[in-house]
């Protein structure tokens, strides 16, 4: 990210050059380091109050300009406008997408200046920028960091370690916050050229790219961890001069090919039908759960063995049932 | 990012399966059990879960904190734990309801389950019936899809508020902007979040309870189950998250992540101690940081294969 780090010019939202001039030589109004962390705080911490089907983040977004407002605007009329303008359906990622209120705040200031900007002018940059950056957003949020963090914080946890938990929670938020703090002024201080800037440079994509290393890696780790069936099917072959040998799936022939190939293929699978085929993971899990109460069904097994069945070749170790053979 | 496909009847179907299972465990608790112990939540901490389960719907914890961490049943399961006074049992089972939900994502208002109502409520029935990890999955499962309801009702109901912040803007009211953002709709959502999810663990826990320890004299194939359950399901929540991620020339790092946790966990070559599987998982990470690194570096300024529909 140092590439971004060297001053330029504001120019806030990229709108029309020839606004320049006028709009900075009769600054009136300015806003200070202050009004910009207010209007982020409030919505870093609001941004999902009120999210409702109607307006999304709607009414977040006025809300966290409220300060600005408060600061830029002063006749009835103005505030009034300003207000509407900002209640207006939106949505995007919360922390990634800060750098439109950025870019918002710092175009609100020009305006406020005099500078030639309508409201269609900031509408675009809203409703222009937070598809986008919802995408983006989500995906290093939601789709990379989280899963990662999380995967650190289960494996622990799952191991007896209270600090799993912690680590994640300490980790994840203040990763979020730098994410969102450094977006928020991005946008202010670079307006939309610097977002197009940022998108552009690839930096984004390195840091994805990367991270999906990272998290194939983990989602690996997690699936050995996890994921567990056993096939218990053996059976008695004869292996000549009245001689019998327990033919065990699981060790005989699965494991001979590769320990743990089962969880693998059947995680595997459950990626095919949910990514591929679009099934619906609800219905996955419904049969799921039932294929397991089938596999633990007394009825179907042989007589006086409560731990395997006829039908059911997913097993895994239970109280008072002997493991399954390695 | 792409929405999950869920169909609307999948999800009605699954909420009556939950709700089904959920009934005929209240129903045949207390007749299948007599004698048993029943471990009781006070009302006390029932409501301390359900505090929690509000607070991870809010903006009161930074935000970041509420969305971002108490909502998730990783966290939620070790602050549960801690009020029912079983830390570490607390966070197994929250973890372990985590799996399911770690390729969960909210976009644009869908969600699939709440993953909130299962850590905080799941975790305090599994707690209360004595379930083990791999068991409470499937109770956090139902009890999850069943929490959809106070989501739906929240996005619908809250459209009302910016009614509210419509009218105050006409009044060029700042203040009342502001207050249909944070106070309206905190109180609604106190009252459709706190309250069910408290009633739920307090007349909940002794049901769950009784269910269980009654299911384990009478059929304990039915527990049996639930842990094979436990083995199957957290392949749903990997899935879920390999469908942003399992793509490209980042496609073979699933599958050398999965060998390496392997051969630490000692499962290759008969003999070997494996470590604590904490470990596992941790070590994996700093390695793949490590391949991340090279990988990136390598690649320079190709265009990427790993991402596909984001940009």
């Amino acid at each position: 990210m140092t590439a971004m780090s060297e001053p330029a010019p504001r120019d806030p939202g990229g709108v029309g050059t020839g606004a320049d001039g006028m709009g900075r030589a009769t600054r009136s109004v300015s806003l200070s380091r202050g009004d910009v962390l207010r209007s982020f705080w409030l919505w870093t911490f609001f941004s999902h109050a009120n999210y409702n089907y109607e307006r999304l983040q709607g009414t977040a977004f006025a809300h966290a300009m409220t300060p600005i407002i408060r600061k830029l605007y002063h006749t009835p009329e103005e505030i009034k406008a300003a207000l509407q303008r900002h209640l207006v359906f939106f949505n995007t990622e919360p922390n990634v997408g800060g750098v439109i209120h950025g870019t918002v705040i710092a175009m609100e200031e020009e305006r406020a200046n005099g500078a030639p900007i309508d409201d269609d002018d900031i509408n675009s940059v809203k409703s222009g920028l937070m598809g986008p950056l919802a995408g983006i957003g989500d995906s290093i949020s939601q789709g990379t960091i989280t899963p990662i963090l999380l995967s650190i914080g289960i494996g622990l946890a799952a191991a007896g370690n209270v600090l799993g938990p912690v680590l994640y929670f300490v980790l994840e938020v203040a990763v979020m916050l730098g994410i969102a703090y450094f977006a928020w002024f991005q946008g202010y201080d670079r307006g939309r050229e610097g977002v197009t800037t940022l998108l552009r440079s690839g930096i984004l994509d390195r840091v994805l790219s990367g991270a999906g290393v990272l998290g194939n890696m983990v989602m690996g780790a997690l699936t050995f961890q996890f994921v567990n069936i056993y096939l218990t099917l053996s059976w008695n072959i004869d292996v000549g001069g009245g001689q019998t040998k327990l033919f065990d799936v699981n060790r005989d022939l699965l494991g001979a090919i590769m320990p743990g190939l089962l969880p693998l293929g059947f995680t595997l699978l459950t990626w095919y039908l949910i990514a591929r085929r679009r099934v619906s993971p609800i219905w996955l899990l419904v049969i799921y759960v039932v294929i397991a109460m089938i596999a633990a069904l007394p009825i179907l097994g042989p007589a006086g063995s409560p731990c395997s069945s006829i039908l059911n070749p997913f097993f895994q170790p239970a109280p008072g049932c002997p493991p399954p053979a390695a | 990012m792409r929405p999950i496909i869920v169909s609307r009847r999948s999800v009605r179907i699954a909420g009556l399966v939950s709700l089904a299972s959920l009934v005929s465990l209240a129903l045949a608790g207390p007749a299948l059990a007599a004698e048993t112990p029943a471990i009781t939540a006070g009302i006390f901490q029932a409501a301390l879960v359900g505090l929690g389960y509000y607070l991870s719907n809010s903006p009161w914890v930074l935000g970041i904190g509420g969305f971002f961490g108490l909502y998730r049943p990783l966290v939620a399961g070790l602050i549960v734990g801690i009020i029912f006074g079983d830390p570490v049992k607390g966070a197994q089972i929250g973890a372990a309801i985590n799996l399911l939900y770690i390729g969960f994502i909210s976009a644009g208002g869908s969600i699939p389950a709440d993953p909130s109502v299962a850590g905080w409520v799941g975790t305090a029935l599994a707690l209360a019936g004595g379930l083990d990890a791999a068991s409470a999955i499937t109770l956090g499962v139902a009890v999850g899809l069943l929490g959809t309801i106070i989501f739906f009702t929240r996005m619908s109901v809250d459209a009302t508020f910016a009614h509210v912040a419509d009218n105050a803007a006409e009044r060029g009211d700042i203040n009342g902007v502001a207050r249909a953002n944070w106070l309206y709709p905190q109180i609604f959502l106190f009252v459709i979040s706190f309250f069910p999810a408290t009633i739920a663990v307090y007349a909940g826990a002794p049901v769950v309870s009784e269910a269980i320890a009654s299911l384990q004299t009478n059929a304990p194939w039915v527990l049996r189950g639930f842990q094979i359950a436990g083995g199957l399901l957290p392949a749903i929540g990997i899935a879920l998250n390999m469908r942003f991620i399992f793509r490209g020339s980042a496609i073979p790092f699933y599958f050398i992540g999965y060998v390496f946790a392997m051969l630490l966990g000692g499962r290759f070559f008969a003999g070997v101690t494996s470590p604590s599987i904490g470990t596992i998982v941790v070590t994996t990470a700093i390695v793949g940081l490590a391949l991340a690194w090279i990988f990136v570096t390598l690649r320079g300024d190709r265009v990427d294969t790993t991402r596909g529909a984001t940009r």
